[in-house]
């Protein structure tokens, strides 16, 4: 009963896949996106309803709170992006040239690498954990190179192949590291006296290595900004969520669940990886035109806060990630939301091309604004509580140069997020009549993501 | 639901009204403003006369054992889990600021009445904003004031951005930026008394009952007083200030220079001394030579400016030294002047950016030189702008004498930390800007409204309309009211400054023990 949710979203992958087959291909064109969202709602049900306490296959399939959580975020990015997919695959934009092909593969594709990243946070083994995650990562490179037309896209998919191919051998070599000094798969029976084990340093380095490309910590970085530029921005939100979402999962197997007395050790580490993370990602960011490649930017020095939370092995810290996490997840797809919205009618993607937003399409330009406010950290969004928290983790663990130093990021982000709204705000529009169209379901998935985003803030959830 | 919290989100309910009105209708907006801002006026005047009821009898009291007793509080757990609260109260300084707060925005509504350009967002950002300030004056849990503070902090970048005039987009994101910053070093002074503290909650009053080492408090301290410095005008920190208030629409300016800089004030003694007595004795001395600085630097650069919002710019950086400066001092008389001070540059610099509002609108420039003759055509808004400039070279009679009066003499006693000859030496310093002040203020004022008409399109100019007067009016008011009985607001004051007082004396002897 446990891998309900898993067994709903591969089931309706596969029902998709076969109505494809044996309808006609406006049928799944038309309702396939609905199709899909009743399945994640479904999944998402079924997620609340189940206990959150389970064991399967012999500890190998785990669930509790906090698995359950990280689904929680999983199924939340899915149900958003796959909202604003509708119009895109139904066809109901001004631009026919931006629909997307083959709707029904699109969603079957979305929701594989969905149960993947199901499995991934629930495995308590290294096989199961490698497996799903590939699972998780495959379907990810198609639908980077899902527009066939676009050369960008193409080639993101082929960056995004290559160096992902490498992460994965980075982690698989550094998980049989591991196993070849401990000789156990299961994380759960990793003890403690293997951990100052040289080798077991090694392999986890690895392991960090491996993963640090999915979070996108710095130098792991340098796939994102062409990948995400490249990408079909509903893949890109999708990526920037849930992947690194995905990435986290598994840093937490091995971090807070494994080797936690290693954690004081690796601190400094960390500490600096996050440092250098998060100011790459802000001062790269404040140069970029594209919005895209911007958010790819804002979205590496987002891990950079992130990892923050693993500094010292503290109950505040696991709780602030979680947290953040889902923060992340509504905040950032508020925010492509309206770039995936505005870009499908309009095909514009640039920065200043938003110039006079909150003139033409002012609902638009206020989600805008809230969501990368968010993002930014301004109370009373979740955004700054969430970050309030991974930094209070931070100076629980003693690293206050950091918590400063986080701090005037923020400030930094604060400017270049600042560049859009001004565009949206203060330049005035530049005349040429493009009206925004929407059908209910990307309509209620943007209302859903921006209402998470406000009231994550001040409701406590936790 | 207390009034306390009617008194916060009434302007946040304003704004959501605000949005709700129809564009075409944007004159209805200003008389729902008004509304709003009146009621507020009379539910702050309730909510003194609440506090005065509870808190009068302390007045009487040994006040030499008073602690910090805050009326009319609102608490329920928010966050439990981090030990957050919504915790709502107020204590004399709270209080004073309140009303100082109420009077600039009723009086912002008036002097903005002509506001045409997107009317809508401007005043539901102005209400917004409003929320945040009220917000941090009532906030005991520090969690929520930061919240408040950043509130009150980040819609100015639009409401400049938009509305300004000049550079505009420079000044808002110079001014953004530089507060921000601040706040940083805010936050991690605030995560730094939580974890210290050990206590797992950011109830202000339980975190000020905590002894914290000394070392600690070294570091500790200066994040807040530069943290709030920032926004308070600290030289060298000020320079967003000239740019930002010569950039910014009339009301705005008058809620930035008026109130929002006295959050940096009230933080500093709010938080910063109070928690932190011992890194205040031993930071203090040196942050008075920067704040003299601050006094005489303001001063003088307000000699050279010839755009009347530069002018009162460069005066407010000195006025805001004072309130540093009496902070710094650390004795009853010094803090009590720099709340004092606080309140009466509130209501000066609230009247001054008003009156220059309104001759902007009427003579379409700032710059001195091109004015001459003004007070034939426009006596009301003169004689307003004279009033305003006798209260800021400390006539006595008018607010500044008052609060200046005490912080001078509170650096003039001292303290028994630092050596006397150091702080008597500044505090001479500091009071020869009052000669200076008087040298800017009756020079600028005489060459834009004595002598003859310069410019003849002057001559059809009208003077104040009836919201002018009004707005101006009050705010005249207020000064001649502190200026004349001021016990009302010392008494006030005093009551929530003997709490830090006896923490600072406590931390002292601990120091002298050492």
């Amino acid at each position: 009963m446990a891998m309900l949710p898993e067994f709903i979203l591969l089931s309706l992958a596969f029902v998709i896949l076969l109505g494809d087959l044996f309808l006609p291909k406006t049928t799944m064109r038309q309702w396939g996106a609905l199709l899909a969202l009743l399945g994640l709602v479904g999944a998402l049900g079924s997620l609340l309803l189940l206990p959150q306490d389970a064991t399967l296959l012999g500890g190998r399939f785990v669930m509790d709170q906090i698995t359950w959580w990280f689904k929680l975020v999983f199924l939340v990015a899915g149900l958003l992006v796959v909202g604003f997919s509708a119009d895109l695959l139904s066809g109901r934009i001004q631009d026919q040239k931006m629909v997307l092909d083959s709707a029904a593969e699109f969603l079957a594709v979305i929701l594989f690498t969905l149960s993947g990243m199901l499995y991934l946070v629930s495995s308590r083994d290294m096989v199961t954990l490698y497996v799903s995650l590939e699972l998780a990562t495959i379907p990810l490179f198609v639908l980077t190179a899902w527009s066939k037309r676009d050369e960008l896209s193409e080639e993101a998919g082929m960056k995004y192949l290559i160096s992902g191919a490498l992460a994965s051998c980075f982690m698989i070599y550094g998980l049989s590291l591991i196993y070849g000094v401990t000789g156990v798969m299961e994380l759960t029976q990793l003890d403690a006296e293997y951990a100052t084990h040289p080798l077991v340093w090694v392999g986890l380095a690895m392991v960090t290595a491996g993963v640090g490309f999915k979070v996108t910590l710095v130098p792991f970085h340098m796939w994102a900004a062409d990948v995400y530029q490249g990408a079909p921005t509903l893949v890109t939100a999708f990526l920037s969520v849930a992947s690194k979402t995905a990435g986290v999962g598994v840093l937490f197997h091995l971090y807070i669940r494994v080797f936690i007395e290693l954690i004081p050790d690796w601190s400094p580490v960390l500490a600096i990886a996050a440092f250098v993370t998060m100011t790459l990602g802000n001062l790269v960011a404040i140069v970029q035109e594209n919005v895209k490649r911007f958010m790819a930017f804002s979205s590496i020095s987002q891990a950079g806060y992130i990892l923050m939370g693993f500094l010292g092995p503290t109950q505040e810290g696991v709780v602030a990630i979680l947290f953040y996490l889902l923060v992340y997840a509504v905040s950032n797809l508020t925010v492509f939301g309206v770039i995936i919205l505005y870009s499908s009618s309009t095909r514009r993607e640039n920065i200043s091309e938003y110039r006079g937003l909150s003139r033409t399409h002012p609902g638009l330009a206020l989600i805008m604004m809230l969501g990368l406010f968010s993002l930014a950290g301004i109370p009373p969004l979740s955004g700054f509580t969430g970050k309030f928290f991974l930094f209070s983790a931070a100076a629980k663990a003693g690293y206050y140069w950091l918590v400063v130093a986080a701090a005037v990021n923020s400030t930094v982000s604060l400017y270049y997020y600042l560049r859009i709204v001004r565009q949206m705000y203060i330049e005035a529009p530049d005349g040429s009549e493009v009206r925004v169209q929407m059908s209910w379901m990307p309509r209620m998935a943007l209302g859903l993501a921006l209402i998470g985003t406000i009231l994550l803030g001040v409701v406590p959830v936790f | 639901m207390g009034i306390l919290s009617v008194l916060v989100f009434l302007p946040l309910l304003t704004a959501f009204i605000v949005v709700l009105v129809p564009e075409q209708k944007w004159q209805r907006i200003r008389w729902i403003c008004l509304a709003s801002t009146a009621l507020h006026l009379l539910l702050t005047a309730l909510m003194t006369w609440r506090f005065w009821a509870a808190a009068g009898q302390n007045v009487t009291v040994d006040r030499k054992s008073l602690l910090t007793e805050v009326y009319l509080t609102e608490k329920f757990t928010w966050f439990e889990r981090f030990g957050v609260d919504y915790y709502l109260g107020v204590d004399g300084m709270s209080v004073a600021m309140m009303i100082l707060t109420s009077i600039i925005i009723f009086t912002g509504v008036l002097a903005s009445w002509e506001v045409e350009n997107r009317t809508k967002e401007f005043f539901a950002l102005l209400f917004v904003l409003v929320t945040g300030v009220f917000g941090v004056f009532v906030s005991f849990d520090l969690f929520l004031f930061f919240v408040f503070y950043e509130v009150a902090v980040l819609p100015m970048y639009l409401l400049i951005g938009v509305w300004g005039t000049g550079p505009k987009e420079y000044s808002a994101m110079k001014l953004t930026l530089m507060l921000m910053v601040g706040s940083a070093l805010i936050l991690a002074g605030i995560l730094a008394v939580y974890h210290y503290a050990g206590i797992t909650t950011f109830d202000l009053i339980q975190l000020s009952q905590v002894q914290y080492p000394v070392d600690m408090q070294t570091w500790v301290f200066p994040l807040f007083f530069f943290g709030f410095g920032v926004l308070g005008a600290l030289f060298p920190f000020h320079t967003w200030s000239p740019d930002g208030h010569a950039s910014a629409p009339t009301a705005v300016s008058m809620l930035h220079a008026g109130v929002l800089m006295k959050l940096g004030g009230y933080g500093i003694l709010r938080v910063g001394v109070y928690l932190l007595p011992e890194g205040a004795i031993q930071w203090a001395l040196g942050l008075m030579v920067l704040t003299t600085i601050n006094i005489i630097y303001g001063a003088f650069g307000a000699i050279r400016q010839k755009d009347l919002k530069y002018f009162t710019a460069y005066s407010s950086v000195s006025h805001c030294g004072f309130v540093l400066f009496g902070i710094c001092t650390l004795n009853l008389m010094g803090m009590k002047g720099a709340v004092l001070q606080m309140f009466s540059h509130g209501i000066m610099t609230g009247l001054f950016f008003a009156l220059i509002g309104m001759v902007y609108g009427r003579t379409h420039t700032r710059m001195i030189p091109e004015m001459g003759g003004l007070a034939k055509v426009m006596p009301w808004l003169a004689v307003c702008f004279y009033i305003g400039g006798l209260a800021s070279l400390g006539l006595p009679g008018l607010s500044g004498f008052v609060a200046e009066s005490h912080v001078f003499l509170g650096g003039f006693f001292g303290n028994q930390w630092f050596d006397a000859g150091v702080t008597r030496a500044l505090t001479v310093i500091a009071t020869m800007s009052v000669v200076v002040t008087a040298v800017y203020v009756l020079r600028g004022l005489a060459q834009a409204f004595q002598g003859p008409i310069v410019d003849h399109e002057f001559e059809h100019l009208t003077d104040a309309k009836w919201f002018e007067k009004f707005s101006t009016g009050t705010l005249i008011v207020a000064l001649f009211v502190v200026g004349l009985v001021p016990w009302f607001l010392t008494d006030m004051i005093e009551t929530s400054v003997y709490p830090i007082l006896n923490r600072i004396l406590q931390a002292g002897t601990l120091v002298g023990s050492n």
